[in-house]
């Protein structure tokens, strides 16, 4: 980064004029000064974006609110998280259960299909080309890859236009409750494989080759080699992407929302979206606040249960 | 290379079938903003037009203010860029650098931000901007009117300063030897002038990537602009515009509209993106945000 610089050959130290008591007091205060300037717009954002908000969100997940006048905002205790988790309530099953199955088969499909490419590009020449194709979609909006995935989708679109071909018959993918799910899953894999396929391939550069030559000497078959030295040395990179893929796949609402807004029925409703639709559309702000924070409840222990399991099993080899 | 001694046939297969699989829906894109009336949804699906078009694109140009969103997602997007740059630049400079009490804990606090995720904020920051005292015909007390919801500046808002931001470029401030500053303070140069004329500089690759990655974020943000943007159209940016045609109208007609609308809109990004992937490909690397 800074090669360009020749490094200074005097300490400054020497350089550096006899400074008074008080003169060096007044340019450490000066400094400080100075930094919290630099710092004022950063700190000034974060209290009236994160902290001021994240109060905020607190008081209404605990009270009743119409939404017009501030000082009409009525304490109701828990009453929105137990309205959340009480008979009749759709929070716990089907939308915490969608999103759990959204994240979980995203990180399934994706995780499988980026290791698989990964390991192949890792042995192929332009590389770059391949991880670039294969990005094009982390790039692109996701109204972009919801219309386009939605159209691949219909009687008349790509899929089906392939379905066809093969003899098979068409299927209404995002109408069917029972495929509408895995449709929209299928789309977010698609969508995000690509980072998890850079972050593999960079973890794949910091292998050592000797471990490949000294497996080729013991005669090793290639799927031998890839379980046994591939998969354990590509460990941190998995890790990664596992807790960037989860914590993704938890909290994303976008890709749905332009695909099936929660349809059929609630079969692709999922907790972010749940969220969103009981503020923006159902005005029940207290209500959005609590699903927002029990849904951060979730991602965390996930998050943490990951970074858990992983450790500990680094620590058994 | 002992890992590529022959050439690897099973892999080639895989890494080009999984390549098609990861282009077909772009050229489906293109392909279907090129089709004529009628052509699309009609079965049997084909891949290409049977006669190309631009009907679809004078359409577009006449049923979306296409110029407006243009405009709307260009202004909304340079304003977060500079901002995030600005900022991350400035703080990550003090956080690095200079030397104060807190420090530690300031920077603690940064980490913290990077902590939390995106949908904890959608309604507080919604509530705070619609009741913002006196703006948007809001009263003091912020009952009346739409607040700040309804302006460009809110849709940048929630995005100017990035936690990341600040961790990736004091990251990068940190490498900076300490004698260059040193000399140049000895020389007389006040804090500011040493941001400007050498940490700036030295921490340009870093910016570059920082600028690519949230420069794409920012040009493709839905669910935000979709939230402001209900108040006043005039304010709306190209996702939320286009989504709005494909939303209200039926689709079979209107789908190869809102296609050729979506080639518009994704070229710019796409174009930028390759002509600076490796930057944005290491930003990926650093931040795993994605």
């Amino acid at each position: 980064m800074v090669n360009t610089l020749a490094p200074e050959t005097t300490a400054p130290a020497t350089r550096r004029p006899q400074r008074t008591a008080t003169g060096r007091d007044r340019a450490r205060r000066r400094q400080s000064a100075v930094a919290y300037l630099f710092l004022a717009p950063a700190l000034l954002f974060f209290a009236a974006f994160l902290v001021l908000p994240l109060g905020f969100a607190l008081l209404l997940s605990t009270s009743r609110w119409a939404g017009f006048d501030l000082s009409d905002i009525r304490p109701v205790g828990a009453a929105n998280f137990t309205g959340l988790f009480a008979d009749g309530s759709t929070f716990l099953a089907p939308v915490l259960t969608n999103t759990l199955l959204f994240a979980l088969g995203t990180v399934a499909l994706a995780l499988a299909g980026s290791v698989l490419v990964a390991t192949c590009i890792d042995k192929l020449r332009l590389q770059g080309l391949w991880r670039t194709l294969y990005f094009l979609p982390m790039v692109t909006t996701v109204v972009a890859v919801g219309n386009v995935w939605k159209y691949m989708y219909e009687p008349g679109g790509l899929v089906n236009g392939v379905l066809n071909a093969l003899g098979l018959g068409s299927v209404a993918f995002l109408q069917d409750p029972h495929t509408a799910l895995p449709a929209v899953v299928v789309v977010q894999a698609w969508a995000s494989a690509g980072s998890a396929v850079l972050v593999l391939t960079a973890g794949l550069k910091s292998v050592p080759g000797t471990y490949y030559e000294a497996a080729a000497l013991d005669g090793a078959g290639a799927v031998t080699v890839f379980w046994r030295i591939t998969l354990p040395l590509l460990r941190p990179s998995l890790l990664f992407v596992c807790v960037t893929q989860f914590l993704t796949g938890l909290q994303s609402f976008a890709l749905i929302t332009v695909m099936t807004k929660g349809g059929p029925g609630n079969a692709t409703a999922v907790a972010a979206l749940e969220m969103y639709r009981q503020a923006f559309s159902y005005g029940d702000w207290g209500t959005a606040s609590a699903a927002a924070f029990v849904l951060f409840v979730v991602v965390l222990v996930i998050t943490l249960g990951q970074l858990w399991l992983f450790r500990r099993r680094g620590e058994d080899t | 290379m002992s890992r590529r001694r022959r050439f690897p046939l099973l892999s080639y297969l895989l890494v080009v079938s999984g390549a098609v699989l990861m282009v077909v829906p772009f050229l489906d894109m293109v392909m279907t903003s090129f089709k004529g009336p009628g052509e699309s949804g009609r079965l049997p699906y084909r891949f290409l037009p049977e006669t190309f078009g631009l009907a679809n694109y004078r359409a577009a140009l006449t049923q979306l203010n296409l110029p407006l969103l243009f405009r709307n997602s260009v202004t909304v997007t340079a304003l977060i860029t500079v901002s995030v740059l600005l900022t991350s630049s400035l703080a990550g400079y003090a956080l690095a650098k200079l030397r104060f009490p807190g420090r530690d804990l300031v920077f603690r606090l940064v980490l913290t931000t990077m902590m939390f995720p995106p949908f904890l904020f959608f309604v507080p920051h919604f509530l705070i901007l619609s009741h913002w005292p006196l703006a948007g015909g809001n009263d003091l007390f912020g009952r009346g009117g739409a607040g700040l919801t309804a302006s460009i500046v809110a849709l940048a808002m929630p995005f100017l300063v990035n936690g990341f931001g600040i961790f990736l470029t004091r990251q990068f401030v940190i490498s900076i030897p300490d004698e260059i500053l040193e000399a140049a303070r000895l020389d007389g140069a006040g804090e500011f002038t040493l941001w400007w004329r050498i940490v700036l500089p030295q921490t340009k690759p870093v910016l570059v990537t920082l600028a690519l990655l949230t420069f794409v974020d920012a040009w493709n943000e839905y669910i935000w602009a979709l939230l402001i943007s209900t108040a006043d159209p005039d304010v709306m940016t190209l996702p939320v515009g286009i989504q709005l045609l494909q939303d209200h109208v039926d689709p079979t007609r209107t789908m190869p509209v809102v296609m050729a609308a979506l080639v518009l809109s994704v070229l710019p990004v796409l174009a930028l993106f390759l002509v600076l992937q490796k930057h944005y490909v290491r930003g990926v690397l650093l931040s795993g945000l994605k």
